[in-house]
């Protein structure tokens, strides 16, 4: 997956995880990224919603296990949103 | 199920009832109890309120995973406007005694933000805490309120004062201190340099009261430009806070030639197996004309003595109230007492080092649960 989104995404985790862009791929989660604790993840689900002007849901937010599963959650809410 | 965040209804009594059975039978702490009744017994919502509680619960299903409250009020900003905040307390969720819902900590506390955008946290039991630390990672602003205490019976206060009687060196030396009076010498000789070192105060007049009078609006607005950010202290909020009704509170006023200076409210904090058996009274709330905070801090020690409190404590953020208590003979210890405002609050309180000095954020701006007064 390398969508612009997707690449969207992996900057955005990879300034808040403080992990190299090039170590994030699509399979990375909290299992594989260390600094990838519940704070971050809140913190990931609010800086999304910041950069793409959308809300996410309680249950979107449980959904949000890898990169790759965010980019595309990102990528239907924009295109619900359009 | 995915977690649903709701207001807390009748209806979800019974579910809460088990979350809290189930966070007794995990070994929680006791204090540790999500309110029982759906509606607020302190601040209640109405549709004339401009200061009340909410509930809110994180549900799975038919189970409650957590809870909140949130305070709403009316607060005075840095540019002088004033504008609703809201005060997010009393967080209970199941990720405390079970992993498997670590979780529901972040899904309330962005429900609420969602709620309340200028949002702030205030007590939170010191930064070792996990929501102060919660709060740090998400790059909210923070500072510790200080903690002032006064010893009225030294004997008593080292006899009784738990925390620091952690060892049987410790404990022999303060039975020592106490039996002998020299603790009671060294105090009073602490307090006489003190009292020398400190600017003096002016004569002034104090009268407990039953309420307060329509005057406080005037102080209220007298006083406000010497604040940066403060909950608002009209009439209005004083007598919903403490009403002539409520025994647990003493309502003072300040005056000097007929004019009010200030005011305060004093009460009983519920004992704490720290303070052992000693009486220990708080100054709970204070507003003043800017320079006349030391003639209500005064005032305020002097009644809490005269009821016979073996000890004083109070929390105050602003300058020139923390100068007060120093000059009265308060000494101040480390605070666990946090405030700490959220991003959107921050932008409102830029730059926040300066904020913090001239804000005032008391007791009386926490939870309004006896045993944090």
């Amino acid at each position: 997956m390398t969508s612009p989104i997707f690449e969207q995404v992996r900057t955005i985790a990879s300034d808040l995880f403080t992990v190299p862009t090039d170590r994030i791929t699509g399979d990375s989660s909290a299992e594989t990224i260390e600094t990838w604790d519940s704070i971050q993840h809140l913190n990931l689900v609010l800086a999304l919603e910041e950069k793409f002007g959308f809300q996410l849901s309680t249950d979107e937010i449980e959904q949000m296990q890898t990169i790759g599963q965010i980019a595309a959650l990102v990528e239907r809410k924009l295109q619900t949103a359009s | 199920m995915p977690i649903t965040i709701q207001p807390y209804r009748v209806e979800h009594e019974p579910a809460v009832a088990a979350f809290n059975r189930r966070l007794a039978a995990a070994g929680a702490d006791d204090n540790l109890v999500f309110f029982t009744r759906s509606t607020p017994r302190w601040l209640p919502k109405t549709e004339e309120s401009a200061v009340y509680n909410e509930f809110f619960v994180a549900l799975d299903g038919e189970m409650v995973r957590g809870g909140y409250a949130l305070k709403t009020q009316n607060f005075l900003l840095p540019d002088g406007s004033t504008r609703s905040i809201g005060y997010y307390h009393h967080v209970l969720s199941e990720g405390i005694v079970n992993k498997a819902h670590a979780a529901t900590g972040g899904l309330l506390l962005r429900d609420a933000m969602l709620r309340s955008p200028l949002l702030y946290c205030l007590g939170m039991g010191g930064y070792d805490n996990p929501l102060p630390k919660m709060l740090i990672g998400l790059g909210w602003s923070h500072c510790p309120v200080p903690f002032y205490f006064r010893i009225v019976h030294p004997s008593r206060f080292l006899r009784e004062m738990q925390t620091l009687r952690t060892s049987s060196a410790r404990r022999l030396l303060m039975n020592l201190a106490a039996a002998t009076g020299s603790g009671w010498a060294a105090w009073k000789t602490y307090q006489a340099i003190r009292s020398l070192k400190s600017p003096r105060i002016a004569p002034s007049t104090m009268q407990v009261v039953g309420g307060f009078g329509d005057d406080v609006d005037t102080l209220w607005l007298q006083a406000r430009s010497a604040y940066s950010f403060t909950a608002v202290r009209d009439a209005y909020t004083l007598r919903l806070f403490y009403p002539a009704t409520d025994p647990h509170f003493t309502r003072l006023t300040v005056n000097r030639g007929g004019n009010l200076l200030g005011w305060a409210v004093v009460g009983e904090r519920r004992k704490d197996a720290k303070y052992g058996s000693m009486r220990v009274g708080s100054i709970l709330d204070c507003w003043a004309l800017p320079g006349e905070e030391p003639a209500v801090v005064r005032s305020a020690t002097e009644v809490l003595e005269q009821q016979g409190f073996d000890l004083i404590l109070s929390n105050q953020s602003h300058q020139f109230w923390r100068r007060a208590f120093e000059n009265s003979g308060y000494l101040s210890a480390e605070s666990n007492f946090i405030f700490a405002a959220s991003k959107n609050l921050s932008k409102l309180l830029n730059p926040f080092d300066e904020t913090k000095l001239r804000m005032h954020f008391t007791r009386a701006d926490g939870d309004g649960l006896p045993r944090n007064f």
